[in-house]
């Protein structure tokens, strides 16, 4: 179990991911993220090339070696930054049980 | 998905030689082949864009595709043994240590068709023989050697299944459970024996087992449990027995695929899958660390179910390099049901003639030895922290999804078996599905975010684009040939990331710069690792990771030296061969986020690196590229007076700062603490590095695996690639480079 729990403290490092995704980041969201896209899950969100370099599909990658990658109905990415802030979003709510867009209303 | 796949049975081949291909469907019916050369395979569209060449030559029309398996797991097969005549009394006998029970039925020691030693789905013990089923109230365990044995003797007509469970806690010898039934079996004349598997009803192998076996025997009649330990434990005296049939000591001709019998039968065999031979037995309890040492205790196996060295498949045909085709990296490439988009690439070296050099003076080095160490690796799905270090989201491409599907076409060195032991060997006699051109990957850095062979293909299409005409030659011709194939050159050129070399290919290269050659390290994280041949299984390649290096797993106690050749594994700095001393440079941080430019250091002024700078400008260099958006970065390495830098080489350049993904290697971080990080720690960097050697010769090191998507940047017109074509057009002049006196 990681010992790291997100609460609403991080919500500015979340304003600072959602800005920037890629790259140089402060210590507080480089350990929400560790925390995130750590080694503490059931599953991986995963970006299932459609087209190299213009096209992914979501995906939940199983932990268990072999297994399938399940999908997720509907979702499509042109633009790398987007699929990150997307997944972002996912793992806060599935980490914190709320709506990130909802506490901060002015992100993209 | 990938409809099809294929493989060739050589890496490396010379024109008139011919090439084998395999070809296996995975959902394609028909498939036509083509030859091309590569030019350049990344199909970023911020790149130089996708080349390839048709060369004219013809491999035939459509063919089928048929279906081929992987059939991983490994076992010692011993053919022959009906040679014995009827058996009627017997005992067979195993020491054994499981290293995954998952409720998968294993064998341990079979002769088909007359008896078997085994473990159920319950992890008891199982004992076969004359279709009588006799089972174990002990469970067997992975923490623990066990002494099993099952026997029969005809007199009492008692089949007896006997296991005993060496706890080495407590000075009493361990108690074995015995289970009899009563039963009249007849004689019977086993044709094979086989270690660590089975056969199935069709004699395909089944049942393999993860574990690790030690001593098997075989004897013409019923041994007690008590008897048989003390037996098993002395050859000298086992052999001696006039009841044995075969006794199997794996610590003989280790290096080697055979098996040796100790008894006056000599039923020899070999083995199957390439399961880890020196490994420490029963007996072994850290008396000796190196086996060459004391082999006697390392006479274990280790057998994976997920082992894999041939995948066997038929050839499907077979092609002739044309007498005057030029050497470079060429594909057959299979396209399925007129599909060009799931085309497969078969990808291999044409490499110059073997007794007549081309007279090319510069040489690209195709890594095959890299390339094999990451064969279909997984880091991206198997292991959580990849994502952590990519600063992103993994991404999987189709060969990935394959990968997911398909793990029996084997590991590479950079995973875990199902027991979460080290994947020790790689091997080339099996598809590479991520040795194509056109594959994206974990590791590459934001931007085009490919690695090995299809980043390694920035250079090739820079070579391309300046006209140079060059020779591909591989680590395995470097490490056949050595510096008789080495000095045909002025100049060598590495590709991005050659972090796998063998002791031969270390010396080459090291005489290859001492006596006048030039080295173009155009890579990060290189010469790094030592990997040894096995020269009684082609295409196989060890590596064990001892003490140091980022590295996925460790060999376990007491396995730190090789067993195809007795090497100690790990670094090359550990090794008497630090890569600082051949190119100035060594490995010291990684990160898979995003890349820096270079500051231009001070020593640029010197006048021994004028020629580098012709035409530079500017304090930064390379602050743009496809692998993270700058030349600094995925793999970076510094120089270190420490660890063998010549007191004479000049640091150009350097990267002057990381993201915090880059953190400090093991082997440099004796003391862990919060500020080894690439925006805190100077020692966090890439060294562009020059210096002359003795011999006249020179050595340019970028330190960077990002510098090759920095040539390739704005169609190879950027300072990066001039400054790269500086050196190359210098080092490609015989003129020496002067030795600076001190
Ligand atoms: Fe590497």
């Amino acid at each position: 179990m990681a010992r790291y729990q997100i609460t609403d403290d991080d919500l500015p490092f979340a304003s600072e991911f959602l800005a920037e995704p890629i790259g140089y980041h402060s210590p507080g969201l480089q350990r929400v993220l560790n925390r995130m896209r750590g080694a503490d899950w059931d599953f991986k969100y995963v970006l299932v090339v459609e087209e190299r370099h213009s096209k992914w599909r979501l995906g939940k990658l199983p932990k268990q070696r072999g297994a399938k990658v399940e999908m997720v109905d509907g979702v499509v990415y042109t633009d790398l930054r987007e699929a990150e802030c997307d997944i972002f979003k996912r793992r806060w709510s599935d980490l914190t049980g709320q709506d990130l867009e909802a506490l901060l209303p002015h992100s993209s | 998905m990938l409809p099809i796949v294929g493989y060739t049975n050589k890496l490396t081949v010379e024109p008139g030689e011919t090439i084998d291909v395999m070809v296996g469907s995975f959902g394609a019916k028909n498939y036509r082949a083509d030859f091309r050369q590569i030019i350049q395979g990344d199909t970023n569209p911020d790149g130089p864009g996708y080349k390839d060449k048709l060369i004219d030559l013809d491999l035939g029309g459509d063919r089928r595709a048929l279906d081929k398996p992987f059939r991983p797991g490994s076992c010692v097969l011993i053919p022959g043994v009906h040679a014995i005549e009827e058996v009627r009394d017997f005992t067979l006998a195993a020491v054994v240590k499981p290293t995954l029970l998952d409720g998968r039925k294993r064998s341990i020691l079979a002769l088909p068709g007359f008896a078997e030693i085994g473990i159920d789905e319950h992890d008891r013990l199982t004992g076969v023989a004359g279709g009588q089923t006799l089972t174990s109230t002990m469970q067997v365990s992975v923490d623990h050697w066990h002494i099993v044995s099952l026997s029969y003797c005809a007199d009492t007509k008692a089949l007896s299944l006997a296991i005993a469970q060496d706890r080495d806690s407590t000075s009493e010898p361990p108690c074995p459970e015995v289970v009899t039934v009563s039963t009249d079996l007849s004689s019977g004349r086993p044709s094979e024996c086989i270690i660590a598997a089975s056969r199935d009803d069709d004699g395909e192998l089944t049942g393999f087992l993860d574990g690790r076996i030690d001593r098997p025997a075989f004897f013409d009649t019923a041994i007690a449990p008590e008897t048989l330990r003390n037996l098993l434990a002395d050859f000298s005296l086992l052999r001696r027995q006039r009841s044995l049939l075969g006794a199997w000591d794996f610590s003989r001709k280790m290096t080697t695929r055979m098996i040796c019998d100790v008894s006056p039968y000599q039923l020899h065999g070999h083995i199957h899958n390439a399961p880890t031979r020196a490994m420490t037995g029963w007996l072994w309890k850290g008396q000796e660390l190196d086996w060459k040492l004391r082999p006697d205790l390392y006479s274990a196996i280790h057998f994976h179910s997920t082992d894999m060295y041939d995948a066997g498949w038929e050839v499907d045909f077979s092609l002739t390099i044309p007498d005057d085709l030029k050497s470079g990296v060429y594909t057959v490439r299979l396209v399925p049901d007129s599909d060009e988009e799931a085309a497969y690439y078969c990808v291999f070296a044409v490499r110059p003639p073997r007794d007549r050099a081309s007279g090319n003076t510069v040489a690209f080095l195709f890594p095959t030895c890299s390339y094999l160490a990451y064969a279909n690796h997984r880091l991206g799905m198997d292991v959580p922290g990849t994502e952590i270090g990519m600063g992103r989201a993994v991404e999987l491409d189709r060969h990935h999804m394959f990968l997911q599907d398909n793990p029996g076409i084997g590991f590479s060195v950079y995973e875990t078996h199902d027991d979460d032991t080290g994947v020790f060997h790689s091997s080339r006699l099996r598809p590479i599905v991520d040795m194509q051109p056109k594959v994206k990957s974990f590791l590459g850095g934001y931007g085009s975010n490919i690695w090995q062979f299809n980043a390694d293909t920035h250079i090739l299409g820079w070579l391309d684009a300046i006209d140079q005409d060059y020779d591909v030659i591989t680590d395995e011709d470097m490490h056949e040939d050595g510096l008789r194939l080495l000095q045909r050159y002025n100049v060598i050129l590495t590709g991005t990331h050659p972090e796998y070399y063998t002791r031969n290919m270390m010396e080459a290269m090291q005489g290859f710069t001492d006596r006048g050659g030039r080295l173009m390290y155009l890579g990060g994280n290189g010469f790094y690792w030592v990997v040894s041949f096995n020269e009684d299984m082609p295409g196989i390649m060890e590596c064990r990771r001892s003490e140091a290096g980022i590295r996925p797993w460790e060999p376990g106690h007491g396995h730190f030296y090789h067993g195809f050749t007795g090497e100690y594994g790990g670094l090359w700095r550990r090794n008497g061969h630090p890569p600082n001393h051949l190119c100035g440079v060594g490995m010291t941080s990684q990160g898979f986020d995003v890349s820096e430019p270079y500051v231009v250091s001070p020593e640029a002024e010197n006048p021994r690196a004028a020629f580098i700078f012709d035409g530079i400008e500017g304090t930064r260099i390379g602050d743009f590229g496809l692998a993270g958006g700058g030349a600094a970065g995925l793999e970076v390495d510094r120089a270190d007076l420490a660890q063998g830098t010549p007191e004479h080489a000049l640091v150009l350049a350097t990267s002057t700062r990381h993201t915090d993904i880059y953190l400090m290697t093991p082997e440099d971080l004796l003391d862990p603490t919060p500020d080894w990080s690439g925006t805190q720690a100077d020692i966090i960097r890439a060294d562009l590095t020059f210096f002359e050697t003795i011999g006249g010769g020179a050595v340019f090191s970028t330190g960077s695996i990002a510098w090759a998507g920095s040539m390739a940047w704005n169609g190879y017109d950027n300072e990066i690639a001039r400054m790269t074509e500086n050196v190359l057009r210098r080092f490609d002049d015989k003129t020496p480079f002067e030795y600076p006196q001190c």
